[in-house]
């Protein structure tokens, strides 16, 4: 069976800590929750989170909806951007099914990266590998005024923007990545084929900004 | 379990006189006369401090146990509906000497008493939840009966059958098609003799059943009292195009009649077969594959033409590519000397001879399937007609010994079954789909409710294969 792998990169640094890291931990646990309610997603989406602050770590390897487990998110420490993107292209390599003559490989994978400040690591170093894997839909998120926009746009075009860190604001976020989660497993599953930008998925709601 | 409460006023009393004239000396070598009064004061004084101590050194200890279970690695695996489920939970004993677990009441799961610090957590959840468990405790050694507590998370999937919708599709719509459809072709047994039968059936996908959409699949099947023909359609309307219902429905019955009246009138086709039979080379070959381009590519053609002329006198403003359809198309005859089979074949699915016992496996072409979206090809092609080399390379004729089953399938069953092209070709795979098929539907002579049979085979489940699936098995 073709998989849709999603990988969440998720900003845990001392910044996050207190209303934002917990409103992250609520908005993976209800993102997880409303998948598993979507036909389409339970069969289809596999899910990663990739946490990142002094050092980027894979905190839930790629784990179909149905036996996954909420991980443990700690906010402290600086904002390891580039060694997350470093990381993710690992953990693809290793996890993502190729095509052969025999298996049908997995989809292209999904990508929702979330920050709220600047790397402060080089970012070109992980970004260089990152660029080399194929990738379906990234979607990077700047939580917050702090973030910035154009450095998330090296990364790639589909860039959005958070007014705020409240809890709120990152609940409606995982919302929408939720049911862009579930349109693109539609998709895909209807023989659509991958899902390649942003007017594929569902309008965003009105705390989550298109930066163009 | 029980707690025990250390009888502490029996020891304080037994200490008390001997701690007292300790006291009572130690004053006076302070210069303090020694009265019962005095030396009680600072007895009193002395277990107010150490009473306030205690409790502190108590209360840290436990702290530190709280912070430890709250650390614990206390995961669930996640259970589904329906399966049965088991899980064990173990707290350390040194930790706690009391605890249990709350919160799974009308789940149909139980938790059980606990036993040297371990419990489990086992039966069949009745509805899929996230349910919020209680872990209530006592820590070891707290003189207190306070109890304190963490949660724990137990996620119940469900069955993805239950997700999946079936909406039936509305039957105002422009070119309505029941949601499902089968069929069975009876050929008699001629004096005792068995002849072979044709069944088919056809089912709307879960992911259109969901939405309520329509079938897009279509098949034809039929077969010539009077000159033994069968004639085998099968289309896939492509799920992106408007009106490929009516495509594939097109598509399926042009072809199917144009091959039928072709054959009626064709006596002369069955001498070149005859004598390319007797004499197999490229002389006699070529009477036939003219014969063949003829008939079976001519209904091809006739197909798409008819699905444009259909478009044009009903629909201007769309395309042909609103009806864009597969087809798979085969015809077949006995002859004293064997079966002939010709096909066409565009578009992905898949269709081929195989005999069970002889194991032997002809796939009739190639699946214009792909990797990405947009690389299958469809009937409503013009380039698919673009110059006759074109449309050989999708013709295909042999002259074959008997055979268990002539197959033509849409991808909804053959990408579910096979996954790959490559799987095509292998007798393994047609192996498993004829077991398959045969534990369901009982493919005998002339049973004709082997088309409800063939029916319900269609509601296999395969995870992310929910496309309309359709199948015609001559046999």
């Amino acid at each position: 069976m073709r998989r849709l792998p999603v990988y969440l990169l998720l900003d845990t640094s001392g910044s996050m800590y207190g209303e934002p890291i917990e409103s992250v931990k609520n908005g993976v646990q209800n993102l997880v929750a409303s998948l598993r309610s979507d036909p389409y997603a339970l069969e289809t989406a596999y899910l990663s989170v990739i946490s990142f602050d002094s050092d980027a770590k894979q905190l839930t390897p790629l784990t179909e909806l149905s036996a996954f487990q909420q991980p443990t998110l700690n906010a402290s420490g600086c904002t390891s951007l580039g060694g997350a993107l470093k990381l993710l292209a690992e953990c693809a390599d290793r996890e993502i099914t190729k095509t052969t003559a025999e298996v049908k490989g997995d989809w292209k994978p999904l990508v929702f990266i979330m920050t709220d400040g600047e790397p402060t690591d080089d970012l070109n170093k992980g970004l260089e590998e990152f660029n080399k894997r194929k990738w379906g839909i990234v979607v990077a998120c700047a939580a917050g005024q702090a973030a910035n926009t154009d450095t998330l746009k090296k990364i790639t075009e589909c860039v959005v923007q958070l007014d705020t860190t409240d809890s709120a604001t990152i609940k409606s976020f995982f919302k929408w990545v939720s049911s862009s989660i579930s349109t693109s497993s539609m998709k895909v599953e209807d023989g659509f084929g991958d899902v390649k930008g942003l007017s594929e998925l569902p309008p965003p709601p009105p705390e989550v900004n298109i930066v163009v | 379990m029980n707690r025990r409460i250390p009888p502490r006023n029996r020891i304080i009393v037994k200490t008390v006189d001997t701690y007292a004239l300790r006291v009572a000396a130690f004053l006076k070598s302070k210069g303090i006369e020694p009265t019962t009064e005095a030396v009680d004061k600072f007895i009193n004084w002395r277990l107010s401090q150490d009473w306030t101590q205690y409790n502190q050194s108590a209360m840290d200890r436990i702290q530190v146990v709280k912070t430890q279970i709250d650390a614990l690695p206390l995961s669930l695996p996640n259970a589904k509906k329906g399966v049965a489920y088991t899980a064990s939970i173990s707290i350390p004993t040194d930790l706690v000497d009391w605890y249990r677990i709350v919160g799974l009441e009308g789940s149909g799961m139980k938790i059980s008493e606990v036993t040297d610090g371990s419990c489990e957590i086992s039966g069949s959840p009745e509805i899929a939840n996230d349910y919020t468990l209680l872990l209530e405790y006592h820590v070891a050694g707290d003189e207190s009966a306070d109890f304190y507590t963490r949660e724990l998370h137990l996620a119940v999937n469900p069955d993805p059958r239950d997700l999946w919708k079936n909406i039936p599709t509305d039957p105002a719509i422009d070119y309505f098609k029941t949601d499902e459809d089968c069929d069975y072709v009876k050929v008699e047994a001629n004096d005792g003799t068995p002849r072979k039968d044709i069944v088919a059936a056809s089912k709307r996908g879960r992911s259109h059943a969901h939405e309520g959409r329509p079938r897009d699949d279509d098949f034809k099947i039929c077969h010539n009292v009077d000159n033994g023909w069968y004639v085998l359609a099968v289309a896939d309307g492509a799920g992106s195009a408007r009106y490929s219902r009516q495509g594939s429905k097109i598509a399926v019955e042009t072809a199917s009649k144009f091959c039928t009246d072709a054959l009626a009138s064709q006596g002369e086709f069955e001498n070149v077969i005859t004598a390319y039979h007797a004499q197999p080379d490229d002389t006699t070959r070529k009477p036939v594959a003219d014969m063949i381009y003829r008939i079976v590519g001519t209904a091809a053609f006739r197909a798409n033409r008819a699905i444009r002329d259909f478009q044009e006198q009903n629909n201007k403003d769309c395309t042909p590519k609103d009806f864009s359809t597969t087809l798979l198309l085969a015809i077949c005859k006995k002859f004293d000397f064997g079966w002939f089979v010709a096909s066409f074949w565009v578009g992905d699915g898949a269709m081929a001879i195989y005999n069970a016992d002889t194991q032997y496996l002809k796939v009739l072409g190639e699946p214009d399937g792909g990797e990405y979206a947009g690389q299958t090809r469809f009937l409503t092609m013009d380039s698919i007609f673009a110059n006759p080399t074109d449309i050989m390379k999708r013709l295909r004729f042999s002259i074959e010994d008997d055979f268990s089953a002539l197959m033509l399938m849409s991808d909804g069953v053959s990408d579910a079954k096979f996954e790959t092209d490559a799987n095509l070709n292998r007798i393994e795979k047609w192996n498993e789909l004829w077991a398959d098929i045969n534990s369901s539907v009982n493919l005998i002579d002339d049973n004709e409710n082997s088309k409800e049979e063939l029916l319900n085979w269609l509601d296999f489940w395969s995870p992310g294969n929910h496309d309309d699936r359709t199948i015609a098995i001559l046999y």
